[in-house]
């Protein structure tokens, strides 16, 4: 039975406690992974996975679908049907449901399906009240064109990755760059030397990032596109995802130069 | 088979390993939680590549305390849970001190998480710590299970309010009580935030699982011993009071009558959380220790008239059925590590120590009761006292105030006068609390190890 001190031991446990999170803090890298060697210190390599066939590679005809997506109101799966290298049709073989997801689900998923097929890839504009199904839905989309891409690739049977063609299209795809909220990655196809779609395939999630990410990244990819370089500007509100986009296209940039 | 040898070595021995210290389990299990803290941390750790400037050490810092809140959330529960392991091992006492006192700095853990992530994000968009209000708003209206989270906030905000020392004792204590429980209801509501907003457990999988296992444990645990535990308890053994008798005046004892009451479980030391199906104590449950080794049939509790509940106990008419749960505290026999023994009992502090007093195995002369109280009337259970100390050959000594209201000497060099081996003792102790710190002082300085006082304080 020792004698209690309570404002001791406040004093004590504020103490220990904002000197562990002050000294946790410290102890992280003041930012921007900004060389090579920081990003590769932490991110998967990426290089294996970077051919994976373009916009000008004709995807097979049929009906593939994607992996689906998890979201935190449920999963998202597309379905697409292929015709002459086109997307025909889309339509979601899963989606939310139950309670207010219902009817998020009704008016959300007949304009992704028709973004689907009016963009001709994933690079779709997210349905405002509509984040996490759209996220989804271009997840799992983009999984749905990427499996075509496959189907088709094997078919014809060509690595299109076969570097300094720049007549003809290609996509590449970026390391991964670590932000604060997350890993951002970026995809571009360049034909001619240009670049002709800039898309994320990786980016922060959770919380405020979903908000932020559905915001800043469909801006960071027309910027990508205008700019034809890793010369952008960051999207205010959106800092750690640019300079991640940015970073992340600039190794594509990188790659695909050389 | 082994003969029985009488006296020498080996029968002191056998002695010795009857009498062996059960350890209490709370050194290991303040590490067990300390290492689940580090896995807390660990996670924020990975998740975390970079930093990048003062907002983001502002939210990081929000991570933080939100991740070790949510840990800490679930442990504040687990104390309250009744697992036999705490309050038989580690005792009830403690693990309620433990209790109020994690519960505190989790508070203030979630006060610090919401302040930070709320002025992270206000900077986020641009905005300034002025506008923290409207950015915790905006982020209830917009951010998914945040309008559940706030309201769990603000619920262990009264809670917390209504806790704190001075404000607790001004309010009636079921009341308080019946508020308290509404906590289970703050961390339903404030878990789910955590799962669809949390950065650490969207991009982890495995962490969300470990989360989900976190609180599904202490859910099954609080169902299991709070709910189930006692409803089988009462099911079997069917409660009521026998009599009830004034033992001195302002002091009652209950004899509560049942079926198998041995098969229970119960020590001498222990207590019952006891809850009488009369008017006006339906609704409250008050713990009181057996002030007797339980019998097949029969247990008592003795109690002091001090409130409300107290007072009413001595209207209770025989058949008043009678709800338990329990039995907890660790002030039993199992802490005792020497074969010598003094109980110090203050004024109605005398129930665990009378079962004690009565069943600690002990040879003539190894049990000494000091019985405190204001004056000889006040000698609570005195004449069974006097009858177990003349069959066992157990000392039994008082202290009462003199005529003139002078307080007994109670002291180092007295208890060494009294006791002169009293640094060999294992000392059993309950009793008002500036009784119990002045007795803990006086057996320091008399020589009697920290380790070998044992004593139970429902003292925050």
């Amino acid at each position: 039975m020792r004698k209690s001190h309570p404002v001791r031991r406040a004093v004590l446990a504020t103490a220990a406690t904002v000197s562990g999170i002050v000294l946790l803090l410290s102890l992280k890298p003041a930012s921007d992974p900004g060389s090579a060697a920081a990003a590769g210190g932490a991110a998967p390599p990426v290089a294996a996975q970077s051919p994976q066939g373009g916009a000008a590679q004709p995807i097979g005809n049929g009906t593939v679908t994607g992996d689906a997506a998890q979201t935190q109101y449920g999963a998202v799966q597309v379905r697409l049907t292929v015709s002459g290298g086109k997307i025909t049709r889309a339509e979601a073989v899963q989606a939310p449901k139950g309670g207010q997801s219902d009817q998020v689900t009704s008016s959300s998923v007949p304009r992704l399906n028709q973004a689907a097929v009016a963009a001709q890839s994933a690079d779709i504009d997210v349905v405002s009240g509509a984040t996490y199904t759209s996220g989804g839905y271009k997840k799992s989309l983009q999984s749905a064109l990427d499996k075509a891409r496959a189907a088709a690739g094997s078919g014809q049977g060509s690595g299109e990755d076969a570097g300094g063609g720049s007549a003809q299209a290609r996509t590449v795809t970026g390391d991964v760059a670590q932000t604060q909220y997350g890993p951002v990655q970026v995809r571009v196809t360049v034909s001619g030397g240009k670049i002709t779609k800039a898309e994320a395939v990786q980016t922060p999630k959770g919380g405020q990032s979903d908000q932020v990410t559905a915001n800043a990244v469909p801006k960071l990819n027309q910027a990508a596109v205008a700019a034809g370089d890793a010369e952008i500007d960051a999207v205010s509100g959106a800092t750690y995802t640019s300079a991640g986009y940015r970073q992340s296209l600039q190794s594509a940039l990188d790659k695909a130069g050389g | 088979m082994t003969t029985t040898l009488a006296g020498g070595r080996a029968a002191r021995r056998q002695t010795m390993r009857r009498i062996r210290p059960r350890r209490s389990p709370a050194v290991p299990l303040l590490l067990a939680v300390a290492a689940g803290a580090v896995a807390v941390l660990w996670l924020w750790w990975t998740n975390t590549p970079s930093i990048a400037d003062t907002t983001g050490k502002i939210i990081a810092a929000g991570r933080i305390t939100g991740l070790l809140a949510g840990y800490l959330m679930a442990l504040v529960v687990l104390q309250m849970a009744r697992v036999p392991a705490l309050e038989r091992r580690v005792g009830s006492d403690r693990v309620a001190r433990w209790h109020a006192m994690s519960g505190r700095y989790t508070v203030s853990l979630v006060i610090a998480h919401v302040f930070l992530i709320m002025w992270g994000y206000a900077r986020q968009a641009g905005k300034s710590l002025g506008d923290i209000v409207q950015q915790t708003i905006t982020s209830i209206n917009t951010l998914p299970d945040m309008g559940k989270a706030a309201i769990g906030t603000g619920l262990l905000f009264v809670i917390a309010f209504i806790s704190i020392g001075p404000i607790r004792r001004r309010l009636p204590y079921d009341g308080w009580y019946h508020v308290h429980l509404l906590t289970y209801a703050a961390v339903f509501l404030t878990f789910w935030h955590q799962i669809t907003t949390g950065n650490e457990f969207a991009v982890q999988p495995a962490a969300k699982t470990f989360w989900y296992g976190l609180y599904g444990v202490v859910t099954a645990l609080v169902l299991w011993y709070r709910i189930i535990t006692p409803v089988r308890l009462n099911m079997r053994h069917r409660m009521r009071v026998e009599a009830v008798i004034e033992e001195t005046p302002g002091i009652v004892s209950v004899l509560i009558g049942g079926r198998k009451l041995h098969r229970m479980g119960a020590e001498a030391g222990q207590f019952f959380r006891w809850r009488f199906k009369a008017p006006g104590m339906r609704f409250s449950s008050h713990p009181y220790s057996l002030s007797a080794a339980p019998r097949p049939d029969m247990l008592r509790i003795t109690v002091k008239a001090i409130g409300d509940h107290t007072s009413r106990l001595r209207e209770l008419t025989p058949g008043t059925k009678v709800w338990a749960e329990g039995p907890y505290g660790a002030l039993t026999a199992q802490r005792r590590s020497r074969g010598k023994v003094l109980l110090v009992a203050g004024g109605v502090g005398i129930t665990p120590m009378r079962a004690l007093f009565e069943t600690l195995p002990g040879a003539s002369g190894d049990i000494t009761l000091l019985y405190r109280a204001n004056s000889t009337q006040d000698l609570a259970l005195w004449g069974e006292l006097a009858k177990i100390a003349d069959e066992r050959g157990a000392r039994l000594m008082y202290a009462v105030n003199s005529p003139d209201g002078e307080r007994p000497d109670i002291s180092a060099e007295s208890l060494q006068r009294k006791i002169p081996d009293v640094d060999r003792h294992d000392v059993f102790m309950c009793g008002p609390p500036g009784f119990a710190q002045s007795v803990y002082e006086a057996l320091r300085g008399a020589g009697v190890p920290a380790r070998r006082i044992h004593h139970e304080s429902f003292e925050m």
